[in-house]
């Protein structure tokens, strides 16, 4: 049984690790994501113009600007964690080579560290450009990690279906917005409560929630979607 | 029994259209007549509602069962039903929206989960058309329609109390539950069963189109 578990482990590690250098040999997630980020976000900041958004109105908007940064962000980035495999046909080396949830558990890990690393460098950007002050650091963070999971573990699972589908971006987005809708209002509703400073823990509740739920519906679907 | 069937059915909707009109009162607090939608819009959502349950559990049977055709075609044919009871649960709720709250659409909670509802099972059709190959296109469908199953709480439990609604159950059910006369509630669950039963008659006989089209040499392949 031990054993079991541990080649399960390696092969996830092995999973992660090859994502993770793939990804340094091109760079084209961390380049093209981040940057893109950037852009939406200078986009939004620039069209906001330089008196940004009316104070009052300040912690009901920038919250969900910050989200939707996020999420087209995900949307730009995500879809390649299967896209690729399917473009460069290593998909079937990969179906021999581990097992179907050790595959997603290590393709998860690499979303949720590549999102983390968007949201590190978009959200601190976000907060300063818009001068946004949080009066809750902690509830604010936990959000975005929260949030993170979620986009991370729906945005994954989806790709893997429309990798299938031989990867359309535009069915990337159809298939996934749904799906992502109501995690994204549950995480601007807490994220405007960790900006106002009060209340907020039943959103942050509902997102544990929403994040165990797509987590296990993620390893229960992934077999059936990946195997032939 | 079965050439009578539809025609009973066709007599049962009959009466509950003549029985919404004339046997039931209005409701008090509404303007004019605009209570009497409930009868059926509120059927048409229960429809909905039941139809896509309906597929999540037949593309469960489709994985975990084996595999048959057959699922994923009762899987694809009450999507398709559903999505046409859900338009129209939508556009009698924005009629009565307009006479009732002055705008045929203001984001109530309500409206945002069954539109959220629409999107994500037009989505699943657009999967459907998406992929060629019909094994992959059955199984890849089938999972989304499971993914369907877990995001359907969060729309229809967890957003409607994340804002104030206006919507009637909730309005009505500050003590807990419906209050009707029993008059109303009379109309309402017979036209939910004339609703169900007929949904269940016209998926009956979308399987069967479904079935004969994948037999059919010459026809095309419906996804």
């Amino acid at each position: 049984m031990s054993r079991t578990a541990s080649s399960w482990l390696s092969e996830a590690a092995a999973v992660f690790a090859k994502e993770w250098r793939c990804e340094l040999r091109t760079r084209y997630a961390l380049n093209t994501v981040l940057l893109f980020a950037f852009t939406t976000l200078v986009m939004v900041s620039v069209a906001l113009g330089p008196m940004g958004v009316d104070s009052a109105a300040r912690a009901t908007v920038l919250p969900m600007l910050l989200w939707l940064i996020l999420l087209f962000a995900a949307a730009a980035g995500l879809p390649r964690v299967f896209g690729h495999e399917e473009e460069k046909h290593t998909a079937t080396a990969l179906r021999l080579a581990a097992t179907p949830s050790a595959l997603f558990c290590g393709k998860l890990a690499f979303s949720l560290t590549l999102f983390a690393a968007i949201e590190a460098l978009t959200a601190p950007l976000f907060l300063a450009m818009m001068q946004l002050p949080v009066a809750a650091p902690g509830r604010f963070l936990a959000t975005l990690v929260l949030g993170g999971w979620g986009l991370a573990a729906a945005s994954t699972l989806v790709a893997a279906i429309v990798g299938q589908a031989r990867g359309q971006s535009t069915l990337f987005a159809v298939l996934s917005f749904p799906v992502l809708l109501p995690l994204l209002l549950l995480a601007i509703e807490a994220t405007r409560a960790a900006v106002g400073g009060g209340g907020g823990a039943d959103s942050l509740s509902r997102l544990v929630l929403y994040d165990a739920a797509m987590t296990v519906v993620s390893l229960m679907l992934f077999p059936a979607i990946w195997n032939p | 029994m079965r050439k009578i069937a539809p025609w009973l059915l066709w007599i049962w909707i009959m009466v509950v259209i003549w029985a919404a009109f004339f046997y039931a009162p209005l409701a008090e607090g509404f303007v004019g007549q605009s209570s009497r939608i409930l009868f059926f819009h509120v059927p048409m959502a229960w429809v909905s509602f039941v139809a896509f349950l309906a597929a999540g559990a037949w593309s469960i049977r489709f994985l975990a069962g084996g595999r048959r055709v057959a699922h994923d075609h009762a899987a694809s044919a009450a999507v398709e039903l559903g999505l046409l009871f859900c338009v129209l649960a939508t556009v009698t709720g924005a009629l009565w929206a307009r006479v009732m709250w002055g705008a045929f659409w203001n984001w109530d909670p309500r409206q945002t989960s069954i539109v959220l509802a629409m999107i994500f099972y037009a989505a699943y059709l657009a999967l459907r058309s998406a992929v060629e190959e019909p094994e992959t296109r059955r199984r890849l469908a089938a999972a989304y329609a499971v993914l369907g199953l877990v995001v359907a709480p969060f729309l229809f439990f967890v957003l409607p109390r994340l804002t104030f609604s206006l919507h009637p159950d909730t309005v009505v059910n500050l003590r807990g539950r419906i209050e009707m006369e029993s008059r109303m509630r009379q109309v309402l669950a017979a036209s939910s069963l004339a609703f169900t039963v007929l949904f269940f008659w016209i998926h009956r006989i979308q399987v069967r189109l479904k079935a004969r089209a994948e037999r059919a040499p010459l026809g095309r392949t419906r996804p």
